[in-house]
């Protein structure tokens, strides 16, 4: 059963993050791992936030707004993926699970790609703000023209808030589904999510922009796996 | 009059003598804030800094052609780094002070902004943008496992410890050095750090590769869990390859999560 109330939050928070991406402020509120974690935590399911969140956060490490250059909205794949997976463990009752995860990343992960062409359909909507400040400006009415800045946020707020609130629906509406999935693919879906993750750090890495990645990427995951065998070996020495 | 010397970012430099009240210093601060709200292809950021300097520009010029003339001058073509822009409206702030006191041409605002865009958005986009952001998030999304949603809030707060204090630095700067804030910023040496915290990200990077493969495999594995884990390894490694040969992120995503479901189903 669909929470309305829920669904308005995530729309709300979904629409706020948009605008602190590149609108407003640029503190990373609106990075996947805050992202995804803020939407858990508003919606009651903060480590389905927080999973999916750092999936996309690793994900998406190396994008960059340079210059014109638009990278994928990562912001909305976070606020996106984080409201379908908390939704969807909110309607089964039984807490969120790397299932949920992986299936919300499924539905909802390529959400940066439209958030992208989204972002690029907008421009002219302020190219046009930008002409009329300059027009108003000659009239005369200063104040009135350089306001004319802020009107620039209010589509991404509308159109990112009605994306977050319908991923949210959408995982108050699979969620009950999942349980009657055939155990078998339950299982394979818990298994994508590590899959996803492991997948999402290499492009991480990869990503990085470092010199010489492979090797530092190397030889750290070398110690942790080191480091860990060493710790299951002594675990069952003892 | 004669400019002060060029300081290192290090310590706090002493506020200008705009002729501006604080109140209206923080202001103009406070509205930077906002310096991308109607970014578009063809001013860029050119309506955000007016938007920001208005305030200032409207205490510096009560008379209203010559308000009129210092906002329009402003709405022209304009793009940098975010964070960087709080140097150069510091700097605007410096000449447009001095234009106002018929020491300086218009022009000179016109240049000095001109002049420094460019560069700094080349060093800004290269320290925040590809190397303090990905170095941290890849740092703190390794530590998630451990931390939980504190790993969250240690990025917010590493993250915005550097970018706060260098805004607020960089337009106190801009405020006191004019032209000259190019030494100081060269003095931070922001690729040099850049270079180092891109080392950290790709290790960050490696290292939890490795541990989410470990602990998630052998956590959901069950009996095959050794080879769960092996497997996620195995596909880190082949991701990374696949990624250095340009495959696309979201095919690589989407065969990840394929391959897992098809193991999951008839392993």
């Amino acid at each position: 059963m669909v929470v309305w109330s829920q669904v308005a939050l995530a729309g709300v928070w979904g629409g706020l993050l948009a605008l602190e991406r590149r609108a407003f402020l640029q503190a990373m509120f609106s990075r996947p791992l805050v992202a995804a974690t803020s939407m858990g935590l508003l919606l009651g399911e903060v480590e389905s936030g927080l999973y999916v969140g750092m999936l996309l956060e690793l994900y998406h490490l190396g994008a960059a707004n340079l210059g014109a250059a638009l990278p994928e909205n990562d912001t909305i794949a976070a606020t996106g993926c984080s409201a379908a997976a908390a939704g969807c463990a909110l309607s089964t009752g039984g807490g969120g699970t790397p299932a949920m995860w992986a299936l919300a990343i499924i539905l909802f992960g390529w959400l940066g790609a439209l958030g992208r062409k989204v972002d690029r359909w907008l421009e002219p909507y302020n190219t046009r703000l930008s002409r009329k400040a300059v027009a108003v400006a000659d009239e005369g009415q200063l104040r009135r023209a350089v306001q004319q800045n802020l009107w620039g946020m209010w589509p991404h707020f509308l159109i990112y808030a009605a994306l977050a609130g319908g991923c949210s629906v959408v995982g108050f509406l699979v969620g009950p589904a999942v349980s009657h999935l055939p155990l078998r693919l339950v299982r394979g879906l818990a298994w994508a999510y590590p899959a996803m993750a492991s997948g999402a750090a290499a492009i991480a890495a990869r990503g990085s922009h470092a010199r010489h990645s492979a090797a530092y990427a190397g030889v750290t995951a070398g110690v942790v796996v080191a480091a860990s065998a060493a710790l299951l070996i002594l675990r069952r020495g003892l | 009059m004669s400019q002060p010397p060029p300081q290192p970012l290090g310590p706090p430099p002493v506020p200008a003598s705009t002729g501006l009240s604080a109140w209206t210093l923080w202001r103009v601060f406070a509205r930077s804030l906002f310096l991308q709200a109607s970014w578009n292809p063809q001013g860029m950021q050119n309506l955000g800094l007016a938007y920001a300097l208005f305030p200032a520009l409207k205490a510096l010029y009560p008379d209203p052609e010559r308000q009129m003339a210092a906002v329009r001058r402003h709405m022209v073509f304009f793009n940098t780094q975010p964070y960087m822009a709080a140097a150069i409206l510091g700097g605007v702030l410096f000449h447009e002070s001095r234009i106002a006191r018929g020491e300086e041409p218009p022009e000179k605002v016109v240049s000095f902004k001109a002049a420094l865009m460019g560069p700094l958005a080349a060093l800004g986009d290269g320290f925040f943008w590809l190397s303090l952001r990905p170095a941290l998030g890849a740092f703190c999304a390794a530590l998630v496992p451990l931390l939980q949603e504190w790993a969250a809030v240690l990025f917010l707060v590493l993250y915005n410890a550097v970018h706060l204090t260098l805004r607020a630095r960089l337009f106190r700067m801009g405020l006191l050095l004019g032209d000259r804030l190019v030494e100081a910023v060269a003095h931070a040496q922001l690729p040099a750090w850049g270079a180092r915290l891109r080392t950290v990200g790709a290790a960050s990077a490696g290292g939890a590769v490795a541990y989410l493969s470990m602990s998630l495999g052998a956590n959901q594995g069950g009996q095959v869990g050794n080879l769960l884990a092996g497997g996620y390894l195995g596909l880190g490694v082949l991701a990374y390859w696949l990624v250095s040969k340009r495959f696309g992120n979201y095919a690589l995503l989407y065969l990840a999560a394929s391959l897992a479901v098809a193991a999951g189903a008839f392993l």
